[in-house]
C-alpha cells in the first residue's frame, strides 16, 4: 500500500510538471505581445518595460517556468493581464464556489438516478423493462451534453409558453442558497448534468451487477436457500457496487468538460464561463491557473479512487 | 468531445500504471483479433467464409446499425451535393433590399436577407431563417459539411499515428513505450475539451490571419479548423496508440508471428503483412466511435466561440447563436440540435454495431 502510494505519488508529480509545462510553454509561445494588448496603441516604451519587469516577462523561459511553478506551490497564482494588477485568485473566486455546487449535485444526481436504474435493468435483465432503460440511457450518454441542455431549455420554453410559469431558462441564482427562486434557477442544469452523468453510471451498475450475479458465491448464497432479497441486496449488490468507486473518480473530468458547457448554455458564472471569457480575452494567467487546477482535480480524484477501492476491496491489492 | 473521456478507464487500480501491461484503454473495446475468433458460430456445413465477411455479414443483419449507416451516408450526399441541388431549385427572388437575386445568391449559408429574419419554414427557406436572415438549411448543410471534413481530417491523423506509434511501442517496447506511457497519462489527466479550448483559445487569432489564405479551408471565417482539428488530433491519437499497442502485444505472442520469424522475415515484414492486417477491425471500430467524439469536440469549440468564426456556420456555431433567443425563436436552436444529435448518435450506433460484428462474445 505505502509503496503503491509512493509510486503513485511519483506518478503525479511527473503529471503534474507535464500539465503545468505545457500550459506554460503555450502561454510562453502564444502570438503577441500581452503587455502591449494590455497597454493599446500609445504607451511609454518605459511603463513597458516596468511592466514587462513586474509580470517577470522578461526573464528567460526556464527561469519564468520555474517562477511559475515556485509561486503555484504557494498557491499563488499571479495577476491578470486584462485588468491590470487584480490577482487571478480575486476573478477565480467568485466562479469556484458555483462549479463545485454544479458539479456536486449533479454528482448526486448521478448517483441517485444512475445506480438504481443500472440496478433494476441488471434485475429485470433483457425484459422491455432493462431494454427500455438502457434505450434511454444510451441516448443520453451519447447525445453531446450541450444539445441536451438546449433541447431541455426548449422544453421550458414551451412549458412557460403554455402555462404561463416563467420558469427562468438560463441563469443561476445566489450559491449554496435554495430559496424557492434560487432552486427554479438550478434544477434544470443541475438535472441535465445529472442525468448525462447518470445515463453512464447506470450503464457501468448494470454491466458490473450482471458480471457479479454470474459469481459462485451468488449462487452458494441462492442454494443454502436464502431469499432473493437477501441475496441481491446483501451479496450483489454491495460488490457489484465497487467499481463505482473507481467510475466516481474517472467521471470528474467529464464534470469538468461538461460543467463548461453547461455553464455556457445555461448562462452560469463558474469556472467554466470564467475560463472560456479569459481565453477570449486571451488573459493567460487565468488560463494557467484555472488549467492547472482542474488538471491537478482530476489526478487527485483518481488517486483517492484507487486508495478508496483498495479500502473497501481487500481483495485487491495495489503494488 | 471529450465529455466522452469518460467511457475511458485509465486508473484501473488493478494495475499499477507503471506496468501497464494489456491495459487496453477502452475495455469494451477489446476486439480479439479476427484470426482468433473461434469457429463457434454458425451451422457447419456452411462453406467457410474469411472472417472478415463474416463479420459484415453480421454487421448487415444489425438493423440498428444498417439505419445508421443510411442516415451518415444521406448525411454525407447532404453536405456535399445538398447546397447545388438546393440552389439550383430555386427561382429569382425580388429582394427588397438587394433587387432581383438568384437562388445561387439567397441560398447560401453567408447571405443575409434583412427582409426575412427569423422566419419559420417556407417555400423560399425550407427550413426557415436565423436571426440575420440567412437560409437555415444552407446553414446546416455547410455545418454538417464542417463536421464531416473535421471529423475525416482528424481520424486520419488519429489512425496513423496511432497505428505508428502503437505498433511500434506495442512491437519493440523500449522508450517508445515509455514516452507513449507517460503521454496518455498526461491526456488523461488534462481534460481534453480544455487543452484543445487553450489551443484554439490562444492560437486563434494567429490561425485567423494565418490560414485564412489557404485555399478552400481558410476563407468564410473556418480557418481555424485546421487548428481546431490538430487540437482534436492531438488529444485523440495517444488513446487509439494504447489501444493498438495492447492488440500488438497480444497478436506477438500469436504463433503465426513465430512462424513468420522462423521462416526468416524481418521485423518490418512481420509488422506490414502480419500484424498491421490485424489491427483493422480494433482500428475501424475505436475510429467509428471516435467520429462522435470528434463531431461534438468541434461543434463544442465552435460553441464557445472558438472555432469556425462569422459568417462560416457550424452546428455548434448555430446552436450558440441561436440559444440566445431560445426564448423567443426555438425553432432555431432545434434544428441545429437534432441534426447534430442524429450525427452523433447515428456514429455510435454503426461503431457499437461494428465492434458487435466484429467480436460477437463483447455483447452482453
Amino acid at each position: 500500500m505505502i509503496q503503491f502510494l509512493i509510486k503513485r505519488l511519483i506518478g503525479l508529480v511527473f503529471v503534474v510538471i507535464g500539465v503545468t509545462f505545457i500550459t506554460f510553454i503555450m502561454g510562453y509561445f502564444a502570438p503577441g505581445d500581452p503587455i502591449r494588448t494590455m497597454l493599446g496603441e500609445h504607451f511609454s516604451p518605459l511603463l513597458y518595460a516596468q511592466l514587462r519587469h513586474a509580470y517577470g516577462l522578461d526573464l528567460p523561459w526556464y527561469e519564468q517556468y520555474w517562477n511559475f511553478l515556485v509561486h503555484l506551490a504557494h498557491f499563488d497564482f499571479g495577476y491578470s493581464f486584462k485588468t491590470q494588477g487584480r490577482p487571478v485568485w480575486d476573478i477565480l473566486k467568485d466562479g469556484v464556489p458555483v462549479s463545485m455546487e454544479l458539479a456536486l449535485w449533479a454528482l448526486v444526481v448521478y448517483l441517485l438516478i444512475g445506480v438504481p436504474v443500472g440496478i433494476i435493468s441488471a434485475l429485470k435483465a433483457n425484459t422491455w423493462v432493462d431494454t427500455l432503460n438502457m434505450g434511454i440511457m444510451l441516448v443520453l450518454y451519447a447525445m453531446p451534453i450541450f444539445v441536451f441542455c438546449v433541447l431541455v431549455q426548449v422544453l421550458i420554453v414551451f412549458i412557460d409558453q403554455e402555462t404561463g410559469a416563467g420558469w427562468p431558462v438560463a441563469n443561476w441564482g445566489e450559491p449554496w442558497h435554495y430559496t424557492w427562486t434560487d432552486i427554479q434557477f438550478k434544477l434544470a442544469p443541475v438535472l441535465v448534468f445529472g442525468l448525462a452523468g447518470a445515463a453512464y453510471f447506470a450503464r457501468i451498475t448494470r454491466t458490473s451487477m450482471l458480471e457479479v450475479m454470474r459469481q459462485d458465491y451468488i449462487r452458494t448464497a441462492r442454494a443454502k436457500g436464502l431469499p432473493e432479497r437477501a441475496v441481491i441486496y446483501r451479496h450483489a449488490l454491495r460488490n457489484a457496487l465497487i467499481p463505482l468507486i473507481t467510475v466516481t473518480g474517472v467521471t470528474l473530468g467529464f464534470t469538468i468538460t461538461g460543467a463548461f458547457l453547461i455553464e455556457n448554455i445555461f448562462n452560469i458564472p463558474g469556472i467554466g464561463t470564467i475560463t472560456v471569457s479569459s481565453v477570449l480575452d486571451r488573459d493567460y494567467p487565468v488560463i494557467q491557473a484555472t488549467t492547472v487546477l482542474l488538471a491537478f482535480g482530476v489526478v487527485m480524484g483518481n488517486l483517492l479512487a484507487d486508495i478508496a477501492y483498495t479500502l473497501v476491496d481487500p481483495r485487491i491489492k495495489l503494488e | 468531445m471529450d465529455m466522452r473521456d469518460r467511457e475511458i478507464q485509465p486508473a484501473s487500480p488493478l494495475i499499477a500504471p507503471d506496468t501497464n501491461l494489456m491495459v487496453p484503454a477502452e475495455p469494451e473495446l477489446l476486439v480479439e483479433t479476427p484470426g482468433v475468433i473461434p469457429e463457434a458460430e454458425g451451422p457447419k456445413e456452411r462453406k467457410p467464409v474469411s472472417p472478415l465477411r463474416e463479420s459484415l455479414r453480421r454487421l448487415r443483419r444489425d438493423k440498428r446499425a444498417m439505419v445508421s449507416l443510411g442516415v451518415i451516408i444521406f448525411m454525407v450526399l447532404l453536405s456535399l451535393l445538398g447546397p447545388f441541388i438546393y440552389q439550383h431549385l430555386g427561382g429569382i427572388y425580388n429582394s427588397p433590399d438587394n433587387g432581383p437575386i438568384p437562388a445561387t445568391v439567397y441560398r447560401t449559408f453567408y447571405h443575409q436577407e434583412l427582409s426575412h429574419q427569423d422566419e419559420l419554414p417556407s417555400a423560399q427557406y425550407w427550413l426557415g431563417t436565423d436571426d440575420l436572415g440567412r437560409d437555415i438549411l444552407a446553414r446546416l448543410m455547410q455545418g454538417l459539411l464542417v463536421s464531416i471534413s473535421v471529423a475525416v481530417l482528424v481520424e486520419v491523423i488519429d489512425i496513423t499515428m496511432g497505428i505508428l506509434v502503437g505498433v511500434l511501442a506495442g512491437y519493440f517496447g523500449g522508450w517508445i513505450d515509455q514516452v507513449l506511457a507517460r503521454l496518455t497519462d498526461i491526456i488523461f489527466a488534462f481534460p481534453g475539451l480544455l487543452f484543445i479550448i487553450l489551443l484554439t483559445g490562444i492560437f486563434g487569432t494567429w490561425a485567423d490571419t494565418t490560414l485564412s489564405n489557404v485555399p478552400i479551408v481558410g476563407p468564410n471565417g473556418n480557418a481555424r479548423l485546421l487548428l481546431v482539428s490538430a487540437a482534436l488530433a492531438l488529444v485523440s491519437w495517444p488513446l487509439m496508440a494504447r489501444l493498438v499497442r495492447g492488440q500488438t502485444l497480444q497478436i506477438k505472442e500469436q504463433q503465426f508471428i513465430e512462424a513468420a520469424r522462423t521462416a526468416g522475415s524481418s521485423n518490418l515484414k512481420i509488422i506490414w503483412r502480419h500484424i498491421i492486417p490485424n489491427l483493422f477491425s480494433i482500428v475501424v471500430v475505436a475510429a467509428t466511435l471516435d467520429i462522435s467524439n470528434t463531431i461534438i469536440g468541434e461543434a463544442s469549440i465552435s460553441l464557445l466561440g472558438l472555432g469556425v468564426q462569422q459568417p462560416g456556420s457550424s452546428l455548434g456555431l448555430m446552436i450558440s447563436e441561436a440559444s440566445n433567443a431560445v426564448d423567443t425563436h426555438p425553432w432555431e436552436v432545434l434544428v441545429p440540435s437534432v441534426t447534430l444529435a442524429i450525427l452523433v448518435l447515428a456514429f455510435s450506433f454503426l461503431g457499437d454495431g461494428l465492434r458487435d460484428a466484429f467480436d460477437p462474445r463483447t455483447k452482453d
